[in-house]
């Protein structure tokens, strides 16, 4: 293992162009990251063919630069604009926004990037160190895991939505929205009305640009004035940022177990980050014992869901690198642009060019790093967002959201499904209902669907072989204790209040 | 992308009629060309054109560009649309996927192209398929393959080229009275082949190339090859016509160059040219090798004809290609 990471170092070492490719690759991811509606999988794209007269390796450092900086750029807007940059930064929101409209931004865009950096590094070190097992990881899990994990998913969604019936309704929303398009066992069209455009299903980045930036925006528009409610400009100091990033360091049990739920989730293809990111927030605000502030402004919830999103990556890799098999649109890019420069992603690379995957690795741990300076230095200039009068934001807001949507896949109709799920989030956050709920939901129902279809041919229509499955048996297991979590909290408090107090 | 093509194509006009005398005076091509991809970024056919339109403008003249389009969406239906509909003028062309366009139409669903209208440039990529089953299982032959009384066959979803494959493979070599099952729903080729590594079924069919890397890992075994020769990826593994099974010989996946109905004979004999020149292209080709490409040209009278040689196979085996797990 040392050899190739030595071969790996001397390499990147040995030619200046890899630290411009590098820097050029962290400055678009960050930008990208910011951009609601423009994503990795844009940047990576746009700058495929800059890599055409590249050595393979010199290619690997400029995306990795894109992938080791992208998600920890999105933060940024969920923070200040309570839109996620990028899907997996919608958990950010939850605290992120609230720190801003108390003029605590500079402090939560420092814990954010500092939880990111962690995050990242704690991802790739666990990339490192699997890779030799990654294959049997991966065989864990079939469709039946698949199924579970997704039934995992929804179940943290409930148990960690407040409200537990608006929570329901808007997950079952989501699933509801997630039938629409081909079914592609059954092998028929649903609730497409004979659109062409439905064949597909609803793409999540139109809607969450719809659901989170355009909402927020009409929201602002009915409410006037800036975001930040509190302090005027004159607030905003570095010495914000610096505290955000100690916030981050006496929080360490909340990012490892993020990081480690973000390695895990971003290792199963298909789940995505979204989850993994939302799973990291379910998690710390159910462990720490005071979390009262969740969800009004408290940092670690902002520090659980940026150190989960950040260490997917490195766990995304681990089936992208080891099958071939992609876990977001992202990673399904950079399997192209490796396929473009003759390295196949499988079984044999992992074996045969063990010192390109260290280049990846050191390459996304510089990114990491970079992108965290990058933007601590930054704050201090992005925060003056928050205090722009909604005047000049909200135009500026939706054009940009508008034009990333449609950028996505140059699709019109795009468009239209973004300003529809804007007026629908604007109606959830006026009545109160989750919408994060709703996009979880959304993303896991074909995968629920799927592997659940899938899982009933393999078992012929006996569903006790989902118990026999043992990847399956644990993940139900963990649902099972998941559920029973909110009940015995209830249980104690009832214990210490008999006579029906509230706690 | 289109925006950004239109300001070219503005740009060039622009130039054009600033420059006044120009050179190649009214002549193929002045404006920049685009290729549409019917599928997304980062795929086989997104590859195969990024390594391909290069070799091609140079073939087409000193200043011409060629920009690659994504129009992903429904199958690859969407972006074919796209092409079809377009003006005849030779600067919009596609790359389309055979046997997967015609399939849309044999299993009674609406497609608003018609393949054998449209102006064929020639062939790029020809591919056949594999039989595989699990490294650490007994089967070594397709005897031994046939003699088993359970298959599981995994595979991408319904309407897939694919699972077409291996309907008709499982109807050629006489599985359908064993009632086979066919586990669809994968998402793609990679992801059925980990699947089959897996345990979920035991067996599988998939394009040559993507299969190699699982074989030369000992996680899958080849059991036999469709087309008419040995591949060169498994020089040891006989194709099925060798066996006998010579109604399999037809089974590939064709990626081919088309562009609109009613093309002007001039402009279209200009692309096939071009097109016939890069395919001999030393460059082109190390880099097709290096990508891993399967490089099988066809003029483009050849491929219109392989067009309709799919329509006539596939149609024979129509009462096969019922949805396996209908609800």
């Amino acid at each position: 293992m040392f050899e190739p990471l030595l071969t790996a170092l001397s390499y990147l070492f040995s030619d200046g162009l890899n630290f411009l490719y590098l820097a050029l690759g962290v400055v678009v991811g960050v930008l990208f990251g910011i951009i609601p509606g423009l994503g990795g999988a844009t940047a990576i794209a746009l700058l495929l063919p800059l890599t055409f007269g590249m050595s393979p390796e010199q290619a690997i450092v400029l995306m990795g630069g894109v992938m080791g900086a992208v998600s920890a750029g999105g933060a940024v807007t969920a923070i200040l604009l309570n839109t996620p940059g990028t899907a997996p930064n919608a958990a950010t929101c939850f605290d992120g926004y609230p720190l801003t409209k108390q003029g605590k931004a500079g402090l939560a865009i420092g814990a954010a990037a500092s939880a990111s950096a962690i995050g990242g590094m704690f991802g790739l070190f666990i990339l490192a160190a699997v890779l030799p097992v990654a294959k049997s990881i991966v065989l864990w899990f079939g469709p039946p895991a698949f199924f579970m994990l997704a039934l995992l998913g929804l179940t943290s969604l409930t148990v960690s939505s407040g409200n537990m019936l608006r929570g329901l309704i808007a997950g079952c929303l989501g699933l509801f929205i997630g039938f629409v398009g081909y079914d592609e066992i059954g092998g028929t069209e649903r609730y497409t009305g004979g659109v062409d455009y439905l064949w597909d299903g609803l793409s999540i980045v139109p809607v969450l640009i719809g659901l989170f930036a355009i909402a927020e925006m009409l929201m602002l528009f009915v409410k006037g004035g800036s975001i930040s409610e509190s302090g005027s400009q004159e607030k905003i100091r570095f010495t914000d940022t610096v505290q955000g990033i100690k916030e981050t360091l006496k929080n360490l049990k909340i990012v490892a177990s993020g990081s480690a739920i973000g390695s895990l989730i971003g290792a199963v293809p298909g789940i995505g980050g979204v989850v993994a990111s939302f799973m990291s927030y379910s998690f710390a605000s159910q462990i720490t014992k005071d979390n009262s502030k969740f969800g009004k402004g408290d940092i670690r919830g902002v520090i659980a869901p940026e150190s989960a999103n950040n260490a997917k990556d490195g766990g995304g890799l681990i089936p992208t690198l080891a099958f071939g098999v992609p876990g977001t649109a992202e990673m399904a890019l950079f399997l192209g642009v490796l396929i473009l420069h003759g390295l196949n992603p499988g079984p044999m690379l992992l074996i045969e060019r063990e010192y390109t995957i260290f280049v990846l690795i050191l390459t996304m741990l510089g990114a990491t790093i970079l992108s965290t300076a990058f933007i601590c230095i930054a704050a201090y200039y992005l925060v003056r967002i928050a205090y722009i009068d909604s005047g000049i934001l909200i135009p500026s807001v939706i054009s940009v959201s508008l034009v990333g949507a449609y950028a996505v896949h140059n699709t019109i109709g795009d468009v239209f499904t973004a300003a529809f799920f804007g007026v629908l989030g604007y109606l959830m956050i006026r009545f109160d209902y989750p919408r994060i709920t709703l996009v979880i939901a959304l993303v896991l129902c074909s995968l629920m669907e799927r592997n659940y279809t899938q899982s009933m041919i393999m078992f012929e229509g006996d569903w006790s072989g989902f118990f026999r499955d043992k990847t399956a048996l644990v993940l139900f297991l963990f649902s099972a204790v998941a559920l029973s979590i909110p009940m015995i909290q209830a249980f104690r408090k009832k214990r210490q209040h008999p006579d029906g107090t509230p706690g | 992308m289109r925006f950004i093509s239109f300001i070219c194509a503005l740009f060039v006009l622009s130039a054009c009629s600033g420059g006044g005398g120009n050179s190649n005076n009214g002549e193929y091509p002045q404006e920049n060309i685009s290729i549409v991809i019917p599928y997304g970024p980062g795929g086989g056919f997104d590859t195969t054109v990024r390594v391909f339109a290069p070799h091609f403008a140079e073939k087409l003249g000193d200043d011409v560009t060629i920009l690659p389009e994504n129009i992903p969406g429904t199958g690859g239906r969407r972006g074919t649309t796209t092409v079809y509909r377009e003006d005849p003028d030779g600067y919009t062309i596609g790359i389309l996927n055979l046997p997967g366009l015609v399939l849309p139409s044999i299993l009674g669903e609406q497609v608003d192209f018609q393949l054998r209208e449209m102006s064929w440039i020639g062939r790029i990529e020809s591919q056949n398929y594999v039989l595989l089953v699990q490294a650490e299982s007994d089967i070594q032959t397709l005897d031994d393959f046939i003699a088993q009384d359970e298959f599981t066959f995994v595979s991408i979803g319904y309407g897939t080229t694919v699972l077409a494959a291996i309907q008709i493979a499982a109807e050629q070599l006489g599985l359908m009275s064993k009632n086979p099952k066919f586990l669809t729903g994968y998402s793609g080729t990679s992801d059925q082949l980990v699947a089959l590594v897996r345990g979920d079924g035991n067996a599988t069919i998939s394009p040559i190339s993507t299969a190699y890397q699982y074989v030369r890992s000992e996680n899958l075994r080849p059991i036999a090859v469709t087309g008419e020769s040995r591949s060169s990826y498994f020089p040891d593994t006989p194709t099925f016509e060798e066996l006998g099974y010579s109604g399999l010989t037809p089974l590939n996946v064709q990626r081919s160059l088309a562009g609109p109905p009613g093309m002007d004979p001039v402009v279209l004999g200009k692309l096939r040219e071009a097109f016939l020149q890069t395919m001999e292209s030393p460059e082109f080709l190390e880099a097709a090798a290096q990508a891993q490409m399967d490089v099988a040209p066809l003029n483009g009278d050849l491929a219109a004809q392989e067009i309709e040689n799919n329509f006539q196979y596939y149609e024979g085996f129509r009462a096969n290609l019922s949805n396996p797990n209908q609800l």
